[in-house]
């Protein structure tokens, strides 16, 4: 919102020693936010006041015209397109470096082989008006090279307001409600809006009347007809504050009409009342429509409120005018709405129409209906002056459907103000500060007694605590000295989930030299499909930001990919992990509401991608039985059997479940070719993911490692290869041999051999096999013992063979 | 027989001697005889099967012999090391490439944050990503048709509630933990929850559709507004070294009231104005203030006993201060080129 700092001064007397930066300063320390202050002047830099010596027409183009101009200090020629420039004229000239309302750049240019030093300018390109007619045409005794915003007195200086921080104070969307804020800071005086009304006479008449249907929508509904008026451009006084305040002046109508909402924050309209006979207020039909000023066909809902007469839609109440009731240069007669509409309704109206207004944003906020009759009184104070013929007919139309000169009260004691505070101040000082800002206190002893004035109760004063904001910004929260709070001491909490996360992102990092990557939650349907994923069972987004992000997540895989895609031109070997939730159509832990159903399951998963090293499928195993190793003791017995459930995207020869005991913690799969190929993937990939929760469960558990004395006795080791079945996996005879006797600590792989040597479907496997006691000695005879039984237990069992070196 | 296999190794060593031309031919050398399988360890190791007097007897020689030849070798080294003195040699190659991760640099200065926080007492909690429109919103004073939901543009799952509408959401901020973690763990309380949160907007350098925010609450009898500025005072202190100071301002959060905005003083610049803080001096980085009345309701606490604080940063704006990184979509880009420099 742009705030006039001329405008303000007429309700607050600033002090002549503060400058413009320390205006903005105050309000942003005590009040909203001040973006930026604007310097109208600037606006209009190298914009300036020539007279036009003589128009020829362009050699080369029959619609444009050379035209030459004194500017003062030179005489420049200039290409111009407008029909209406003749000699003599005085007009705004727009120099190289201007910047027009358009945010149009003026240069030097060169059209049709003749160059042009700058521009004559429309009305609308300056930002002054909506006029593209022709060029606009200056007071004849205007002085050459002046400024243009000099010529028009437009010396304002604008403090452009956040939005965002006046969302919660529908009284602040006028300058008059800021005009109060800086009385209340500055402890200066605020001259009451009365003093800008003036009492209007009337005519006796019977006029419209004025019907509300849904009383509890429209508390409010204010309607005066005025008749014999003229409509024509504003006078230059009004244009100039409606051009400060970021409007364009369109007539004087509805100039007016926008001044005062501009000044008080109350929304008004105006009807041509030509041929309105009696007004109705209510909600629309399913399917009723209407033209709104726009020019745009709007269907309606039975949520939208509507302004009616007879059977035609004058308004969408409190959003915009139909076009057809809209003031225009003939209408004689004119009708004067001061409403207060429901904010919810409104709201909902203008986000399903998609229509924001400066009406709809203001009434959105919530507005103190008594403002209605203030601002209907201030237009047409304004409109007398305007067009002193003007006939007002009757009284104004005033319907009330709440409760008028409601008293709201809050109680609170003075020791608790403190007490939030955290300091304590001068009751006195409470005072100076809540009185300027319109409430009335009592004070009785500790209690301090508030009435809050209408435009505060209307939504955000309601509780104590909202007083203890108004003293604690004016008083300033920088004059609040901090100190930090004196609790009880509390151990806390041993956070296993931390503690874990953090280890395995520790672990990954730096000891298996992995790259941590923060992936979107989000994953790209696309590439789900390529990868043969059913879409149909992932969460979509309602409104998703970008075509690519329109899926949740269901594994981390996918982006992990696209991280290798990513990368695979400028690295050979690729690894990553990442820690992050995703999410499934079913309920997991989290409750949604203290109600019966529970949120989705999100669920972390720790995931790896390891991509165009000799053989990512064995890095990848060896990282994990060392990463669970790390996190669960060196004692945990790792299992990797074929997956049970593959992947459409994995290679069926090349994935594995991860097993500790009885729980399946993960899998690692190798990406298949075919769909490496739709992908675009070049490198040879492996993927791993794992249950976080499953790990955790686990880990918090785990009694802990525990120091394993070594066994005195030396361990005797010998190297056997077996030949079997090539379908026969490591895992199971690995699992024979070790559990085969307790003698047997140590059974490691050291050799697997495939080859001419061999009959095809047959394979060698070749490992140390430890043998130890932790009582005695072990002699070779008792080796030799269980080796040759075990040589026989795996011949019966998986007919494997012993190999001859 | 003993004593001919000492003459036998001496012998042989003698003649392998002779033929070592390096350091790595002398390394071999030594291992053959001297290692625990090595041939003079062998002999040494069958002493034990002797009587005691050949024992001693083949112990005295067999371990003269063994000095012997460690001496021999010893000269042998000193005198391949003095040769290869004269070669020229470059100790300013480069060392062998140890191939390294990387942490990311949210997660560095999260930790960083949170074990500040833990120092204070602040344990580190999580909520979930896919929240409900009560937790994000309405628990947090935030109702229905409320034009504070314009500040947020909020992702909503493509499903709606029996009553048609949607309830689903991306969490907007992490705020949706605090009314989790009240009914949780009850007052009085201690909390940061640092997360990820959605917002549906598009990207550019400055603006991303994920981003993290660090939230922390405290909850006690008569926690007040100096409070919460010594709290975020010092977490300034912490950032951005012990000069740091904290300005406040109102702003407006539905789930605070009072609700401030906090800002520190530019650490690049101590404040003079700079290119980071944009001139002003100041680097706005968070939201705060005491906990609304109705949000401790619906937490299960009671306002009139206890009241709190509550505070939020811009995680990754801090990381992106912390480490100068000025486009904000490096943090989800994969990019090695990137994640490498932390």
């Amino acid at each position: 919102m742009y705030i006039s700092n001329n405008l303000l001064k007429e309700f607050v007397k600033i002090p002549k020693n503060l400058s413009t930066d320390e205006i903005a300063s105050l309000l942003n320390l005590h009040t909203v936010e001040v973006e930026k202050i604007i310097y109208l002047k600037e606006q209009f830099k190298n914009i300036i006041v020539a007279e036009v010596l003589e128009v020829n027409n362009h050699p080369k183009a029959d619609r444009l015209k050379l035209v030459k101009l004194n500017t003062g200090d030179e005489v420049l020629e200039v290409i111009c397109g407008a029909d209406n420039v003749e000699e003599k004229q005085k007009v705004a000239l727009a120099l190289a470096g201007a910047i027009l309302s358009n945010g149009l750049e003026i240069k030097e240019t060169e059209i049709r082989g003749i160059k042009s030093n700058g521009m004559i300018c429309a009305e609308d390109e300056l930002g002054l008006g909506e006029d593209h007619e022709g060029i606009i045409v200056l007071d004849k005794k205007a002085k050459k090279g002046q400024n243009l915003a000099d010529y028009f007195k437009l010396d304002d200086i604008i403090f452009e307001i956040d939005n965002k921080s006046l969302s919660h104070r529908g009284d602040l969307w006028g300058h008059y409600g800021l005009a109060r804020e800086l009385a209340a800071i500055l402890k200066a005086q605020l001259k009451p809006y009365s003093n800008f009304i003036q009492t209007v006479n009337y005519k006796e008449a019977n006029d419209f009347k004025v019907k509300i249907i849904n009383k509890d929508l429209c508390p409010r509904y204010l309607a005066w007809r005025v008749e014999n008026i003229k409509v024509e451009e504003s006078p230059q006084w009004l244009k100039n504050k409606i051009i400060a305040a970021g409007y364009r002046p369109i007539n004087n109508i509805v100039d007016a009409s926008n001044y005062v909402m501009i000044e008080s924050g109350q929304p008004l309209h105006t009807f041509c009342g030509d041929k309105i006979k009696n007004i109705e207020v209510r909600l629309a039909k399913k399917g009723e429509s209407v033209k709104t000023i726009d020019e745009k066909d709007r269907v309606l809902s039975e949520n939208d409120l509507v302004i009616t007469s007879e059977k035609q839609i004058l308004a969408i109440a409190g959003i915009m005018g139909s076009l057809d009731s809209a003031v225009n240069l003939d209408s004689q007669s004119i009708i004067i709405e001061s409403a207060n509409f429901d904010a919810v309704t409104i709201r909902k109206s203008s986000q399903s129409l998609g229509l924001r207004t400066e009406a709809s944003a203001r009434f959105e906020k919530s507005i103190d209906p008594e403002l209605a009759p203030l601002a209907m009184k201030r237009l047409v104070t304004i409109l007398k002056d305007l067009c002193p013929q003007a006939e007002f007919i009757s009284k104004p139309s005033d319907v009330i459907n709440y409760q008028e000169n409601k008293i709201n009260q809050i109680e609170l004691e003075f020791s608790w103000l403190y007490k939030r505070l955290g300091k304590e101040i001068d009751k006195n000082e409470v005072v100076s500060i809540l009185e300027p800002l319109g409430f009335k206190t009592e004070i009785n002893n500790d209690t301090l007694l508030l009435t809050i004035p209408s435009w505060r109760a209307v939504k955000d004063v309601k509780i104590k605590e909202d007083i203890l904001e108004e003293v604690a910004r004016i008083y300033g929260y920088n004059n609040i000295e901090p100190s930090l709070p004196e609790v009880k001491l509390k151990p806390l909490l041993d956070n296993h989930e931390l503690k874990l996360e953090r280890k395995i992102k520790d672990f990954l990092s730096k000891s298996a030299a992995f790259f941590e990557d923060y992936n979107y939650a989000f994953v790209d349907e696309k590439q789900l499909l390529k990868m043969g994923v059913d879409t149909s069972l992932h969460w979509r987004l309602a409104n998703p930001s970008s075509q690519n992000y329109t899926l949740l997540r269901q594994s981390l895989a996918p982006n992990l990919i696209s991280s290798i895609i990513f990368n695979q031109h400028k690295f050979k070997k690729l690894s990553f992990f990442e820690i992050g939730r995703v999410f499934f159509p079913v309920e997991g832990d989290y409750d949604k509401e203290g109600r019966k159903d529970n949120l989705p399951l999100q669920e972390k998963k720790v995931s790896l991608v390891i991509a165009g090293y000799e053989n990512s499928f064995s890095k990848a195993k060896g990282v994990i039985e060392a990463l669970i190793k790390n996190l669960l003791g060196n004692n945990q017995e790792i299992e990797f059997s074929i997956l049970e459930n593959n992947h459409q995207w994995s290679d069926s020869n090349w994935s594995i479940d991860i097993k500790l005991g009885s729980e399946n913690l993960g899998y690692i799969v190798k990406v298949k070719k075919e769909v490496a190929d739709k992908l675009n993937l070049k490198l040879q990939t492996t993927i791993v993911e794992i249950n976080f929760s499953k790990l955790l469960d686990i880990y918090k558990n785990i009694s802990g490692i525990k120091y394993q004395q070594e066994s005195r006795f030396p361990a005797l080791e010998r190297d056997l290869a077996f030949v079997i079945d090539k379908k026969v996996s490591y895992n199971k005879l690995y699992k024979a041999i070790k559990d085969f006797n307790p003698l047997i600590v140590e059974v490691d792989l050291f050799d697997v051999y495939l080859g001419d040597k061999l009959e095809k479907h047959l394979k060698s496997l070749a490992f140390h096999i430890s043998y130890q006691s932790s009582e005695k000695t072990l002699s070779s005879q008792e080796v030799d013992n269980i080796q040759n039984d075990l040589v026989k237990f795996l011949k019966d069992n998986f007919s494997a063979k012993l190999r001859d070196f | 027989m003993m004593k001919s296999k000492l003459e036998q190794i001496k012998k042989d060593f003698l003649e392998s001697i002779s033929k070592v031309k390096n350091q790595k031919d002398l390394s071999n050398l030594e291992h053959k005889f001297f290692s625990r399988k090595g041939e003079l360890s062998m002999i040494l190791r069958n002493l034990k099967d002797l009587d005691l007097k050949s024992r001693q007897e083949m112990g005295k020689l067999a371990n003269s012999l063994k000095t012997d030849l460690k001496n021999i070798i010893k000269k042998t080294k000193d005198i391949l090391n003095k040769e290869n003195m004269d070669d020229i040699v470059d100790p300013t190659l480069p060392g062998e490439k140890l191939i390294t991760g990387n942490l990311h640099p949210i997660t560095i200065v999260k930790r960083e944050i949170e074990d500040f926080f833990a120092s204070l007492g602040f344990m580190s909690i999580d909520g979930p990503e896919l929240e409900s429109d009560y937790y994000n919103f309405t628990a947090l004073n935030v109702l229905a048709h409320h034009p504070a939901r314009d500040m947020q543009d909020t992702f909503y799952i493509d499903s709606k509630n029996k009553e048609g509408q949607y309830d689903l959401l991306m969490r907007t901020q992490t705020s949706n933990a605090q009314v989790r973690a009240m009914l949780k763990h009850k007052a009085p309380l201690r909390a940061i929850v640092p997360g990820r949160c959605f917002r549906c907007e598009s990207t550019d350098a400055r603006h991303e559709h994920t981003f993290y925010q660090l939230e922390g609450i405290m909850i006690d009898e008569n926690i007040n507004i100096a409070h919460l500025k010594a709290i975020l005072e010092e977490t300034g202190k912490f950032l951005y070294g012990p000069d740091t100071k904290l300005r406040t301002r109102p702003k407006y959060f539905p789930f605070v009231e009072p609700g401030l905005n906090g800002e520190f003083s530019c650490f690049l610049c101590q404040g003079k104005g700079c290119r980071v803080c944009k001139n002003s001096g100041w680097l706005e980085v968070l939201g705060c203030g005491l906990i609304h009345p109705h949000v401790l309701k619906a937490g299960g606490i009671d306002p009139d006993k206890y009241s709190g604080f509550a505070f939020g940063f811009g995680l990754d704006r801090l990381v992106m201060l912390k480490y100068g990184i000025k486009d904000i979509r490096f943090f989800h880009s994969g990019d090695i080129n990137f994640l490498k420099q932390f």
